[in-house]
């Protein structure tokens, strides 16, 4: 019986894969369905690289102003403004 | 357990990155079905995780069967399955292709799977069109499609490499 994964259902799984949290017949599809899936392949890799690259940045890195872009973002996602 | 392990190019592991050495045991910390551990097929699971290089793998201790893998706590690469290269990995693909239009012969309503399938197979990896003609045969036949087409599958690969049942 099939249980092959939809790249949606892939990308909607990816948060907990890279964190190593993902249940076992789940990490199997998941990673069954990387074998033949180019783009999700690199998509996986795309999110790998970024928490790599910022999880290097330190508060002090960032731009005054770029932190006062993210803080409003955030402020306005909260409040359903974004 | 004599089991079997695709690789990609240069016995490099897909997730983890990991380069395998070939003749050494490697030992995995802990060994959960699908986490950490030694991943491996039986001849069954090979449609599955069709990658570069084929390798056989002996394993060690205790293993767990997953359903589309089998999990070891140690492992060592016996030795490349040579006869899985680029062009066995394209007659498998058109293998596939032949059985999916063996499928849709006299079924109107099925040709579509078909033109998907040959429309993918000269763009796409052995996997990929693996993955399309099981689907196709299960969008035609149902769930035993699926499985009817991924048992042709590691047939066929059994049969066309040599492969001995391993961990059947």
């Amino acid at each position: 019986m099939a249980s092959e994964l939809s790249c949606r259902e892939l990308v909607e799984l990816v948060t907990e894969y890279v964190e190593g949290t993902l249940p076992g017949d789940e990490l199997e599809r998941f990673e069954q369905h990387l074998v033949y899936c180019g783009p999700c392949a690199t998509h996986v890799e795309q999110m790998r690289e970024t928490i790599r690259v910022t999880g290097s940045l330190r508060e002090a890195d960032l731009d005054a102003a770029v932190a006062d872009g993210l803080l409003e973002a955030f402020r306005g996602w909260r409040d359903g403004r974004s | 357990m004599t089991a079997y392990k695709f690789l990609r190019a240069g016995r490099i592991a897909p997730f983890s990155g990991f380069e395998w050495p070939v003749g050494s045991w490697v030992e995995a910390e802990t060994r959960v079905a699908c986490g950490a551990g030694i991943h491996a097929c039986r001849v069954a699971d090979l449609p599955f995780w069709l990658l570069d290089e084929l390798w056989e793998i002996e394993l060690g201790d205790e293993i767990t069967q997953g359903a589309h893998k089998v999990v070891a706590k140690r492992g060592r690469l016996v030795r490349r399955v040579d006869a899985w290269d680029a062009e066995v990995s394209t007659e498998f693909a058109a293998a596939c292709v032949d059985r999916v239009r063996r499928l849709t012969e006299g079924r109107p309503e099925a040709e579509g799977h078909l033109a998907d399938v040959v429309a993918w197979a000269p763009h796409a990896s052995a996997a990929a069109v693996a993955s399309l003609a099981a689907r196709a045969w299960e969008a035609a036949e149902g769930g035993d499609g699926y499985d009817t087409e991924r048992t042709a599958q590691s047939a066929w690969l059994a049969g066309r490499l040599g492969l001995h049942p391993a961990g059947a």
